[in-house]
């Protein structure tokens, strides 16, 4: 039995400074989840002085949920959609997660972080690269440009580092999550 | 597929119809819409279809398909001389471009006409002047409507004298200004300067971007009016040259020159400044001699004037609004207009109502984009699809549960609209229809247009062009941030305490922490309310209590 959840969101569907979700089962419920037909449920908040507990305000909210996926290692993987927004989310038990970080991070005594894997966020064509393996770039620097819709979409690096790979080709074609630079 | 067409029991235009076959050159909800007009006046359909769209809505719903070649555009929807091939194959008699793809090519227009087929829309030439940014500035100066300061010529940056003289235009009609192509809209090639310094690299970026979209790298300049709303009016045309303004749109939210919403009339303009609006949209149409349908956009400024920006010669996304507002149907009107009829009396009427307006309708467009990702493209494949039905409310889509969304073509997928008497009871009715879409499997437009809807500036009409770009990504950010925290709730809750060892049915999700909930007897519901009282905003907590009784004693 499990009492104690994290929740975050798949690479897929994941945004800068989205943190990952610890529930206790146990503790005291933060909202009122009720079945509103097939793969739906009303949220309502709880009542509370904590604005923030309270995101989406006072009024019941509905969510919508596709069946969950299970993959390897019990975690779950389930697709939710709030207010329109969607999300993959990973749900697994919160004190297995924790000893599945600690052994798949690189062990590191200054603190130093790894190779940051750059992937991709939407599915495409490599239009053009701008860097190759060796390039020093600066954080907000254009990494590639992936055309999709008739639009031409530019990556650029959230952070500074140096080029170690560049996986694809201009010209390929790529799916949501493909690995497209390696930077360290 | 092939549906049995019926004979037309129409007693309008004595039981004719406009042509026996039309070929649509084009996919997606706009084929779909056309094709819908083409049945009602009972004419056969030829669809044409990429690899991509073998299976698409607008290919069953045709009479005839053709297959065009493989799926990206310009093997597909953009071979010109595949779909007059087409059309003189399958025995079509007109060709109705759409919008987008071929729909503004004066040489697709001309290749049509050379062929001895109908092309539903204006003439190659109006196409080919109207096309020509510059030339459509001088036009409608010459009718006397007013155009943004800026040239009148087109500019070849590469030659340092028409640099020069640029510089000195500039200074004549002052900073900041737009650099914008000569030979094409939506945006590209634009390029905005705010300092006398930063006006070569602008017109050497704008050339660029022009070249590579268009295959012509003349610019022009033009002053930047800021803030303004980008106000349009849908013209028809005939060709005994009657032509007549069906009333106008506000299309002021959008971002990077692509419109979300838009809608008919334009909110806050008197009847007077309806009137004025309308009859210079029809002097500049008139200068070019318009035929069928075309739209003239203006943009309008904080001291309520209005100027002149283009004229699109195609039927617009936005068409949906004005026809709701005005009741007239612009497709079939565009299919007489094309077959030779001049444009019906009811017609005429309905312009001579349009600056007196009395209903508001609103459309939003659900695309396949990410709206806290500047509005990437989110290509997939559709899951749940329920879109909102009942009083007041108009769907045009081509998608479904299970249709893919290709990253070849436009994200657009379905357009949303709701028409009522008012503006307010029109964003009433747009709040209700939102609650009532769900779509899975891909992330949508649809955060942005709850929002819109909620909007207390949206509700006072205080639009402007750059208000999405400029405000949008910091209140995106925030309402996704608490979307995610009900989302994890969400998760928690179907997903359990046994990790979906055994998958919860979608029906039986429950939350994960005991709930103190009333009984299931009604006990608490508060009695009626006296006559008279005051009715206070908001839920309620009737609904609360009582929607909670209501699940507990249905079955499940």
């Amino acid at each position: 039995m499990t009492s104690r959840l994290l929740v975050a969101p798949t690479p897929s569907s994941v945004l800068p400074g989205d943190a990952a979700v610890e529930f206790d089962l146990d503790g005291p419920a933060r909202a009122e989840i009720e079945p509103a037909g097939p793969g739906t449920v009303i949220v309502r908040a709880r009542p509370t002085d904590d604005p923030a507990a309270n995101p989406l305000g006072a009024a019941p909210i509905r969510g919508v949920f596709a069946p969950p996926r299970r993959s390897a290692g019990r975690v779950v993987t389930v697709e939710v959609v709030v207010d329109g927004w969607r999300f993959e989310l990973v749900v697994e038990d919160a004190a297995r997660a924790r000893l599945r970080r600690r052994a798949t991070r690189v062990p590191d005594a200054t603190g130093a972080s790894g190779p940051t894997e750059i992937r991709a966020i939407i599915p495409g064509r490599v239009a053009a690269i701008h860097v190759v393996a060796g390039d020093v770039v600066e954080a907000g620097q254009s990494l590639l440009v992936v055309e999709a819709m008739k639009m031409q979409n530019e990556l650029r690096t959230s952070h500074p580092g140096t080029v170690e790979r560049v996986v694809v080709g201009e010209g390929e074609t790529i799916d949501n999550g493909d690995l497209l630079v390696v930077l360290r | 597929m092939t549906w049995v067409v019926p004979a037309s029991l129409r007693k309008d235009r004595g039981g004719a119809r406009p042509f026996a076959r039309v070929l649509v050159a084009n996919r997606g909800e706009i084929a779909v819409r056309i094709l819908r007009a083409c049945r009602e006046l009972a004419i056969e359909t030829v669809a044409v279809y990429s690899d991509a769209d073998a299976d698409a809505a607008h290919v069953q719903m045709a009479d005839r398909a053709v297959r065009l070649g493989p799926a990206p555009a310009t093997e597909s929807y953009l071979r010109a001389d595949a779909i007059v091939a087409a059309a003189l194959q399958t025995g079509a008699q007109a060709i109705h471009p759409g919008y987008g793809f071929l729909a503004e090519r004066a040489s697709f227009a001309r290749a049509t006409e050379d062929a001895g087929l109908v092309f539903i829309g204006p003439s190659s030439a109006t196409i080919a002047t109207l096309g020509d940014k510059v030339a459509a500035r001088r036009s409608a100066a010459g009718a006397g409507v007013p155009i943004l300061p800026g040239t009148l010529e087109p500019f070849d940056v590469d030659a340092p004298a028409a640099v020069e003289a640029i510089r000195v235009a500039a200074e004549q009609i002052g900073y900041p200004l737009l650099v914008k192509a000569a030979a094409g809209g939506g945006g590209r090639g634009m390029r905005r300067v705010e300092q006398p310094k930063e006006l070569a690299a602008a017109l050497a970026a704008g050339a660029a971007e022009a070249r590579a979209a268009f295959g012509d790298g003349a610019v022009y300049i033009e002053r930047e009016i800021h803030p303004a709303r980008h106000i349009e009016v849908q013209l028809l045309g005939d060709g005994a040259g009657t032509i007549v303004a069906l009333g106008e749109r506000d299309c002021s939210l959008q971002r990077r020159h692509q419109k979300l919403v838009e809608e008919a009339p334009a909110p806050l303009l008197g009847e007077e400044q309806r009137l004025g609006l309308h009859e210079m949209a029809v002097r500049a149409a008139r200068a070019v001699g318009l035929v069928n349908a075309a739209t003239a956009e203006f943009l309008f400024d904080r001291d309520r004037r209005f100027w002149f920006l283009e004229i699109n010669t195609r039927l617009q996304v936005e068409h949906g609004v004005t026809e709701l507002v005005a009741g007239v149907d612009i497709v079939r009107e565009q299919l007489w207009l094309a077959a030779g009829y001049p444009l019906a009396d009811r017609v005429i009427a309905a312009a001579e109502r349009a600056s007196r307006p009395t209903r508001h309708a609103i459309e939003v467009r659900l695309s396949a984009e990410d709206p806290a990702r500047e509005f990437a493209p989110t290509p997939g494949t559709i899951d749940r699809w329920e879109l909102p039905s009942g009083p007041g409310i108009r769907v045009d889509t081509a998608a479904g549960p299970g249709t893919t969304v290709v990253a070849d073509y436009d994200p657009l997928i379905a357009k949303l609209m709701v028409v009522d008497e008012t503006r307010d009871a029109a964003i009433d009715r747009l709040s209700r229809a939102l609650d009532e879409t769900t779509i899975t499997g891909i992330q949508t437009t649809l955060p942005f247009h709850r929002f819109i809807a909620t909007d207390a500036r949206f509700r006072a009409a205080d639009l402007s062009i750059d208000w999405v770009d400029g405000t949008w990504a910091a209140i995106g950010h925030e309402r996704r941030r608490a979307a995610l925290v009900v989302a994890g709730e969400v998760a928690a809750a179907v997903v359990g305490r046994d990790l979906a060892l055994d998958p919860p049915r979608a029906t039986s999700a429950q939350s994960a922490r005991p709930s103190a909930r009333p009984e299931a007897t009604g006990e608490g519901v508060p009695a009626r309310r006296p006559r008279g009282s005051a009715i206070e905003p908001g839920p309620s907590a009737w609904s609360r209590v009582g929607r909670t009784a209501a699940v507990d004693r249905w079955p499940r």
